[in-house]
């Protein structure tokens, strides 16, 4: 079969173009949520261990954060059980990666941390968390994310040296909310 | 010369579902069905024609208790799409 004019191309063109634009954004779109709440679990989680430490002066309470992946696993799960048809794409694959490679990470750090080798683990998780965000906006094309998780990180760095105690957990607090506005961002760039 | 187009992708349902898989790992029936707005029988239809032409790679499974058609594009699939989008540019030069 050959094409008998321009316009069939065109057609053709647009029918590809349009497709692989609806899928990509509704499979991007669809990934906000989950932003949303990992941010939202992160800061309420940290006030919750920042309030229980300020108010009983005992740093123990840090042992909630193992709490963090039982909760936020099982929540994202009910949440994806709603689109079980969605399917993985060449953005959403790697940036599920990405953060699932920084919570291992963190988790890992923070219990050889706790119970072998002391280290300054909210500076690590900081570092790590402005990364896993600069690489998602990498990923994403978005410039505000990309800026975002760089100045996260080195604020965030710079004032956890300078921050003592349970203060320093209100660094996890901003990162939960930045978290959040990721997930919008992502939620309005592809709507 | 203008380069031939395969006919194979030169069908508006059939372009669309390949549109579609080469920028995913794969798809179920849903997803595609709820992407290309097709009825599930012409969707069918046009699947079986893909996977014969060894274009796709459908898998038949269970999800839960509930049946589940997965779609994959095959590496012929990719060269055939990528080979018919620049002869569209040819043709549009």
């Amino acid at each position: 079969m050959e094409l008998n004019n321009e316009m069939t191309a065109q057609q053709s063109l647009r029918i590809i173009t349009e497709t692989m634009n609806n899928n990509r954004r509704d499979i991007l779109r669809n990934s906000a949520k989950y932003y949303i709440l990992w941010g939202a679990l992160l800061t309420a989680m940290s006030l919750t261990v920042f309030l229980l430490w300020h108010f009983t002066g005992k740093p123990v309470w840090n042992m909630l954060w193992f709490a963090m992946p039982a909760i936020g696993y099982p929540l994202a799960f009910l949440l994806g059980k709603k689109d079980e048809a969605i399917p993985n794409n060449l953005i959403g694959k790697p940036t599920g990666h990405v953060w699932g490679l920084f919570g291992a990470l963190s988790i890992t750090l923070s219990a050889i941390a706790i119970f072998l080798v002391p280290m300054p683990i909210t500076l690590i998780i900081v570092i790590l968390f402005g990364c896993a965000e600069s690489v998602t906006g990498l990923l994403l094309k978005n410039w505000a994310v990309i800026i975002g998780g760089f100045i996260l990180a080195v604020g965030g760095a710079v004032a956890a040296m300078l921050l003592k105690g349970a203060e320093q957990i209100l660094l996890f607090t901003l990162a939960g909310i930045v978290l959040m506005v990721t997930g919008v961002i992502v939620k309005s760039q592809y709507k | 010369m203008f380069p031939k187009l395969d006919p194979l992708l030169h069908s508006e349902l059939r372009l669309a579902l390949m549109s579609i898989l080469a920028g995913v790992e794969s798809a179920d029936f849903t997803y595609l069905k709820a992407q290309t707005g097709a009825t599930a029988g012409n969707l069918s239809v046009q699947i079986d024609k893909l996977s014969a032409a060894r274009y796709i790679i459908v898998e038949k499974g269970f999800k839960g208790k509930m049946p589940c058609t997965t779609c994959r594009i095959t590496q012929t699939g990719l060269e055939a799409f990528e080979n018919y989008v620049k002869a569209l540019q040819e043709y549009l030069r």
